[in-house]
């Protein structure tokens, strides 16, 4: 008896199985395009799908960390705080730097002194009124050591906030910084109302109250966060809807599938994989744009083989970045072409390292590595990284290079790589890292990877320790300016500097990946990753 | 001498239609063992499985870790019989190749467990008393475990790396075998021979090893093939989630863990590999049935 029920059962499966392989055939993307760079088709045949009231809710991949913007380093929170805070200044879709709450800016020709105009008749959500002074006090937050806050550093170089009449605020630092305005766009510098900060202190990262376009409403922790609408937001006639609900979902199908069910309006990110076959059906948008997070791979210049410049770009040479962009990205993605994105403030573009097997053989029988060597690659556990970390692996494979993948958890990496007292000591050799400059200013796309000495962990994240005095100087020159012509003559010096050293195997620049029912609009991702949602509308 | 002619005589037509049959404790085994079809078959597969094993790489056709990028994803064909994955690898080479890792992975820990477990068996049942408490208590801590969660700590201690899975896994085989093999024990060592045994002066360590241990042999050896099942499973479950097999090796959990993002896109890079992992697992416990049907002399034809 038992026995006639298994062969049933593997009867079954194996039907099951048949209508399985059907089925992949069928779903087949080919591989045949010679361009590996992919772009959505906009799905305008579709019909507007249904939607009832005029709540949105959007589906995000990780739980909320915080919604005090100066104590925040998770892009994720900021987008969720942008719907209720704003800052002086800010970013557009492309990450220029417009005004937002000043009217307008102006910096010194020595780049130490910076005056705002504010905006007139705009009140917090709790009725106070956002003036100088509210300007004054949440600089001083965080231009105050004390405070410990985690962003700090982008003001610690302010000496004094003067409220110089009402509507008009003076930032004086303690030393020429030109990519300061970009400082103030950032989200870390978005306004909460000076009342709130004196009644809930730290606990203000629960009690977001700002100026924007929504309230906050609730937050449980466990399970998503809501905005309602600020009527008496200062921009007439916005916003569009009554409210916004921010689901985390880290399951990557449990996203997708919110989406085509309705339970969620947008999403991000979208899984790369499934770009293609959500796009196009069930109402459903997928929009993919060029970001400012790069992929790179770095090599620890202190240590052999890497402290020889030809190891380092026969390595670059090596890989072949129309494959990585296609085979790890699925195609959503654009080979690298300078130590920053294209959307960065100063980007210049470089001449690229092309796929060149045998010139990278070349460069390493000349550097002594004939045969190849050992090495070894270190990076964190996610999916995307260790896909990244196998190409990696399978390229550099071509020309000798033995590589072993070390897959670490955050904490084993704080301790190997973020902790690491004294450079020759550091064992890390291939780091394999991802970075978004969100300031969108060359200057934190360089500094904080590469910007010699001050940079080297654990100060910051210098995972390649490296050190040349020429870069250092260029990057101190674009700083001690505001005039956009030197600092522009400066990072370009840097970015060709850099690109010739080669401490890093340049990879690619990522898209953002969203996907929306197709009645939504005014809603997208700038390119640092963060959500823009003050224009969000529902078309019916 | 003349009573022992008469015995010899005696004997002599009882012990006749046996010796036609040849009824050595193999034969018996195989008549019985042949009469189950579906365990016969398992048994063939296993056969075949431990052949690739050995000659997998030398016949798949195409290499482990033999990528092309024009060719990535794609679903099965007649030049990929289990399509290619995200790297445009020959899924179905990689199966065949992974074969070896599977089967060494799950033959080596389980028979470290069977030793460590036989002998802690023998020892707790034969002498008893405080040791059989201390020995047993220590496997009822070892069973409060749930196999897998086990496995987890013990690699979250040693480290990912499929050396380590091998000491996850013997280990939580150990009380299955200390178990099962005590109770053996305590059955065979209350056997009249064991006391005549005894009573002629024979040493402990004679008794255990001449007389009892080939009397728990059968339940070993079908206990054996059982955790051989699960120790596959296990070695995949735990590559799945990143502690075993590290990439770019063909092990079957690390493909199957590989293919998780494709799903919905390309199933079949989940799929095959998952269905060497069930058929595997399948045979085995098959098998395993099989065999304790045809050694348990407690069931009769």
């Amino acid at each position: 008896m038992k026995k006639r029920y298994l062969q049933v059962i593997i009867a079954a499966f194996l039907l099951c199985s048949l209508f399985l392989i059907g089925c992949s055939n069928s779903n087949n993307t080919s591989g045949d395009s010679k361009d590996s760079k992919k772009n959505i088709e906009p799905a305008k045949t579709q019909p507007l799908a249904k939607k009832d009231g005029k709540d949105v809710t959007i589906s995000v991949a990780d739980n909320f960390i915080s919604m005090d913007p100066h104590d925040t380093n998770d892009t994720l929170s900021y987008s969720a705080q942008k719907t209720m805070l704003e800052g002086l200044v800010g970013f557009d879709k492309d990450m220029k730097v417009i005004p937002v709450l000043a009217e307008s800016f102006t910096a010194s020709d020595d780049a130490k002194e910076f005056t705002f105009k504010l905006r007139k008749g705009i009140k917090f959500h709790d009725g106070t009124p956002f003036n100088a002074e509210a300007v004054k006090a949440n600089i001083d937050r965080l231009a105050n050591p004390d405070n410990n806050l985690k962003r700090h550093s982008l003001f610690a170089l302010v000496k004094e906030t003067e409220a110089v009449d009402e509507f008009t605020v003076k930032v004086v630092l303690s030393e020429p910084f030109g990519a300061m305005i970009n400082n103030f766009a950032h989200p870390a510098a978005m306004m909460l109302s000076p009342k709130a900060l004196e009644t809930y202190g730290k606990e203000v990262s629960q009690h977001p109250v700002g100026t924007g376009p929504f309230k906050f409403a609730e937050w449980d922790h466990s399970d998503h966060l809501k905005v309602v609408k600020n009527e008496d937001y200062w921009k007439k006639g916005y916003p569009k809807v009554d409210s916004i609900t921010f689901k985390p979902t880290p399951e990557n199908g449990a996203r997708v599938a919110m989406l085509q069910t309705g339970e969620a309006d947008f999403i991000y990110p979208v899984p790369t994989e499934q770009a293609e076959s959500l796009n196009g059906k069930d109402g459903i948008v997928v929009e993919n744009n060029q970001s400012i997070v790069v992929r790179y791979l770095s090599m620890n210049t202190l240590k052999k083989p890497y402290s020889d410049p030809r190891v380092r770009q026969a390595i670059n040479y090596a890989i072949n970045k129309e494959a990585f962009v296609k085979v790890v990205m699925n195609g959503f993605a654009t080979p690298l072409d300078s130590v920053i994105a294209p959307n960065v403030q100063f980007y210049s573009k470089q001449e690229q390292y092309k796929f060149n097997i045998e010139k990278a053989k070349e460069l390493l029988k000349e550097a002594g590595y004939a045969d190849g060597f050992n090495a070894k690659l270190w990076g964190s556990n996610n999916t995307q990284t260790g896909k990244g970390m196998e190409f990696i692996q399978q390229q550099l494979a071509q020309v000798g290079i033995k590589v072993e993948i070390v897959p670490m958890e955050s904490g084993t990496m704080a301790d190997k790589i973020w902790s690491v007292e004294d450079p020759n000591k550091a064992e890390i050799e291939l780091y394999y890292g991802g970075w978004s400059p969100s300031t969108g200013d060359a200057d934190w796309g360089v500094r904080p990877l590469l910007g010699g000495k001050d940079a080297f962990p654990p100060k910051s994240y210098n995972t390649a320790y490296y050190n040349n005095d020429e870069v250092n100087q260029a990057i101190k020159d674009a700083l001690a300016t505001a005039d956009l012509e030197k600092r522009n003559a400066a990072y370009e010096k840097v970015q060709a500097l850099i690109w010739k050293d080669a401490p890093w195997a340049f990879l690619s620049v990522d898209d953002t990946m969203a996907g929306k029912k197709n009645y939504l609009e005014g809603i997208y991702l700038l390119p640092d990753g963060a959500l823009s949602t003050e224009n969000i509308e529902i078309k019916q | 001498m003349a009573e022992l002619k008469v015995n010899e005589a005696i004997q002599q037509p009882v012990s006749q239609p046996v010796n036609i049959k040849k009824n050595t404790p193999i034969t018996e085994f195989w008549r019985k063992f042949k009469r189950q079809k579906l365990a016969l078959g398992a048994g063939v597969f296993v056969v075949l499985l431990f052949i690739l094993g050995i000659i997998g790489p030398f016949i798949a056709p195409y290499g482990a870790a033999e990528f092309d990028y024009d060719h990535i994803l794609e679903g099965p064909s007649a030049q990929h019989w289990a399509g290619t994955d995200a790297y445009g690898r020959d899924i179905f080479s990689r199966i065949i190749i992974g074969t070896r890792i599977s089967l060494f992975i799950s033959i080596l820990s389980v028979l470290l467990g069977a030793v460590g477990g036989t002998v802690l068996g023998l020892i707790s049942g034969y002498y008893g008393k405080w040791i059989d408490n201390l020995i047993m208590r220590f496997c009822d801590i070892l069973f409060a475990f749930p196999g897998i969660l086990l496995a987890i700590g013990i690699i979250a201690i040693l480290g990912p790396g499929l050396g380590n899975v091998v000491i996850a896994i013997s280990i939580f085989s150990v009380p299955m075998f200390a178990r099962i093999v005590r109770s053996s024990t305590l059955a065979v060592k209350s056997t009249v021979y064991v006391e005549a045994t005894r009573s002629i002066g024979a040493k402990p360590r004679r008794i255990i090893w001449k007389h009892i241990f080939p009397g728990t042999v059968s339940a070993i050896i079908v206990n054996f093939t059982m955790r051989l099942g699960t120790a596959i499973l296990t070695a995949a479950s735990l590559s799945f989630l990143g502690l075993g097999a590290q990439p770019p090796s063909p092990e079957w959990g690390a493909m199957l863990s590989g293919g998780r993002d494709y799903l919905n896109t390309a199933p079949h890079v989940t799929f095959f590999p998952g269905l060497a992992i069930f058929l595997t697992v399948l045979a085995f416990n098959l098998f395993g049935d099989g065999l304790r049907d045809a050694l348990d002399p407690k069931i009769k034809d």
